[in-house]
């Protein structure tokens, strides 16, 4: 049994211009031990799959109209409020993309951190300030006896988004959500948190659900990637297989139009047109106006997410060939 | 005729007055010639910004000189600043804040053409518009519509056919692709070459993102704390970098390849970046550099020719193409 199992998960938010479908049927799995990468452009529904682990879908507007989430074989979605609060935090973690935001102005970080531990009534070893100082040091603050009675404006962008990984990981959860931890670091802060984050899963086994539209980031850190697009999950691969020989005409577009720094490549090559309007999704295949394979049927049949090689699906009538 | 068309030397751009002021942009010097396109990378804070700004006249220089085509940026105004804005154009980060919301693009597009009387006749706009939508990437109906209505890729599209509206032979583009999604990015970035060999543009492309940096640009500028601590052809830049700092940003870029995991060296700079109101003696870079040795508390390095890579300017005491670390 998969450690976290999300199965045709649809969530839908009420707008001004109508009802929108952020998720329409995402399924996927976790194992313990295991990283994986969701993988997709803004609207693709990365971020809301997280907000609904963590049961912070807001309601209303948004709602989670079918599907199911099971960890560890309970259904988060029958459990009540208060279960799954319990849960939240303490067996499945999320990591925010603004450390500034998801951190408290007004408290030590120390005191954050402790937090923790005091709401989910834990009383680790040696008492809570030392494992507050232990996990300050794990993370890389020099100082950390003086630095955890500092409050969230005396550290710079890298050190908060250490002291969320740190809170996230206080309590050794099974599952950590680390929605884009890293997009808004500079690239040489962005290699030490990657490293942190490295580092994190090698000395526990709890599974990773890492967030971002960086393919860079998924080549250094992801076991299998899950690609979205418009609220689906279009492809799914381990992470050697999707950069060698994606299947599916987005995935390949994706990685064509990545420009590289170690190659002076020639032209880069586009997905043409934009993402489409979530109130409006094209009939049957939501890709296929942007899709050089697309013929009749993908007008009228929305491809469904089927088996195409060992342990690798993708969703599309006419998949690429393998290389 | 070997005029660089533009030629900035000892910029500096000090914030606050005081003992202390912050020194975005200290004591810079550099050189685009027509048709050229230079890169600008740094981190956040290292005084891109402001070095744009201070270029684009959007704000006043503290020191030092910039000519463009002749004429000295830094005390131009008036009948002059008017022309200079002529002949260079900018394209901003956010496509969403950069277009007036209540403009319709025909207005948003002509309206650089109302305020510079006789460079295009009023009777010929709306050809002209429709020319550079097309020259973009989008369609003459779209002149009839409102910002809201376009995607974020086509916003991009519409600030750089504004940029173009007075054909200028400067573009300056402060990071313009880091606001979009990847496969769109990748449309932007080419319409920026295409744009530059059909008009023979010259642009600063100012960017933090290395690989876009590559390769859009013919030479490549590296700030830090406000100095350019290396500069040269893209080529010497990216194969064979000689400052540490350089060798840190480009081996901190992931690349997109899972085989290179673990086989690439990584250098891992410790720290954050220090204030720029209170920078480190000597060379700017040594509080997180592992070469740092006792002269570059007391010297600062200047920007001196490398013989490892032709064209490399770099300011550093042990500069190396070798990474020690």
């Amino acid at each position: 049994m998969a450690l976290l199992e999300v199965e045709d998960l649809q969530v839908s938010f009420d707008t001004a211009s109508g009802r929108i479908f952020a998720l329409n049927g995402v399924s996927f799995s976790l194992e313990r031990g295991e990283v994986l990468a969701l993988l997709g452009e803004s609207g693709s529904g990365k971020s809301v799959t997280a907000s609904a682990i963590m049961d912070l879908v807001p309601n209303p507007p948004g709602a989670i109209d079918r599907g199911s989430i099971r960890f560890d074989g309970a259904e988060l979605l029958q459990l009540s409020r208060k279960e799954r609060r319990d849960l939240c935090g303490s067996r499945i973690a999320l990591i925010f993309q603004d450390a500034l935001a998801a951190l408290n102005p007004v408290y030590p970080v120390g005191w954050q951190i402790a937090e923790m531990y005091r709401i989910h009534g834990r009383n680790p070893e040696g008492g809570v300030e030392k494992a507050v100082i232990d996990l300050l040091t794990a993370i890389g603050i020099p100082d950390p006896e003086r630095r955890a009675r500092q409050y969230p404006h005396e550290f710079s962008g890298g050190m908060r988004q250490r002291i969320m990984i740190a809170m996230a990981v206080a309590l050794e959860p099974d599952v950590i959500i680390a929605d884009e931890p890293t997009t808004a670091l500079d690239v040489t802060i962005q290699a030490q948190v990657v490293d942190l984050l490295a580092t994190i899963r090698k000395r526990s086994d709890a599974g990773m659900i890492f967030i971002t539209h960086d393919l860079g980031v998924v080549a250094e850190l992801a076991d299998r990637v899950a690609v979205m697009y418009a609220g689906r999950i279009v492809e799914t691969a381990n992470v050697f297989e999707l950069f060698e020989d994606a299947r599916h005409p987005y995935s390949v577009g994706l990685l064509a139009s990545q420009p590289r720094l170690d190659t002076d490549d020639d032209e880069l090559v586009p997905i043409p047109g934009s993402a489409p309007n979530p109130v409006a999704l094209p009939s049957g295949c939501a890709f296929r106006t942007r899709c050089p394979r697309a013929e009749g049927l993908c007008a009228e049949v929305i491809p469904p997410l089927e088996t195409v090689g060992p342990g690798r699906q993708a969703a599309c009538h006419f998949p690429v060939s393998p290389a | 005729m070997n005029q660089p068309l533009l030629k900035v030397e000892n910029l500096s751009r000090h914030f606050g007055s005081g003992a202390t002021p912050v020194r975005a942009v200290d004591d810079v010097s550099f050189e685009i010639a027509r048709g050229e396109t230079l890169g600008l990378v740094g981190e956040s804070g290292c005084g891109k910004t402001s070095l744009v700004r201070t270029l684009l006249k959007l704000g006043p220089a503290t020191s030092g000189s910039a000519v463009l085509d002749g004429v000295e940026i830094t005390k131009a105004s008036g009948r002059e600043l008017h022309e200079l804005r002529r002949k260079m154009q900018v394209v901003f980060q956010d496509p969403y804040q950069s277009l007036n919301p209540r403009m319709r693009i025909d207005r948003l597009i002509s309206e650089p053409w109302a305020l510079h009387p006789g460079a295009v006749p009023k009777a010929r706009w709306r050809e002209e518009t429709v020319k550079l939508l097309e020259s973009v990437g989008l369609r003459a109906e779209h002149a009839d519509r409102y910002p809201s209505e376009f995607s974020g890729g086509q916003r991009q599209r519409l600030g750089i056919a504004r940029a173009l509206t007075l054909n200028p032979t400067l573009l300056v583009c402060d990071e313009p692709v880091s606001a979009l999604d990847v496969s769109v990015q990748a449309q932007v970035v080419n319409l920026l070459a295409r744009l530059r060999r059909e008009r023979n543009l010259a642009m600063l492309f100012v960017a933090h993102d290395l690989a876009v940096v590559r390769h859009v640009s013919d030479r490549v500028m590296v700030m830090y704390l406000g100095k350019i601590i290396e500069t040269g052809p893209k080529q010497s830049i990216f194969s064979a970098p000689a400052h540490p700092y350089t060798q840190a940003l480009m081996s901190a870029v992931p690349t997109p390849d899972p085989r290179l995991r673990g086989h690439r060296k990584r250098i891992v700079l410790e720290g954050d970046l220090p204030s720029p109101a209170n920078p480190p003696s000597g060379c700017r870079f040594r509080t997180r550099c592992w070469k740092a040795t006792s002269i570059c508390a007391d010297q600062e390095p200047g920007l001196t020719a490398r013989t490892t890579a032709p064209g490399l300017l770099t300011a550093c005491h042990h500069a190396d193409p070798e990474t020690t670390r």
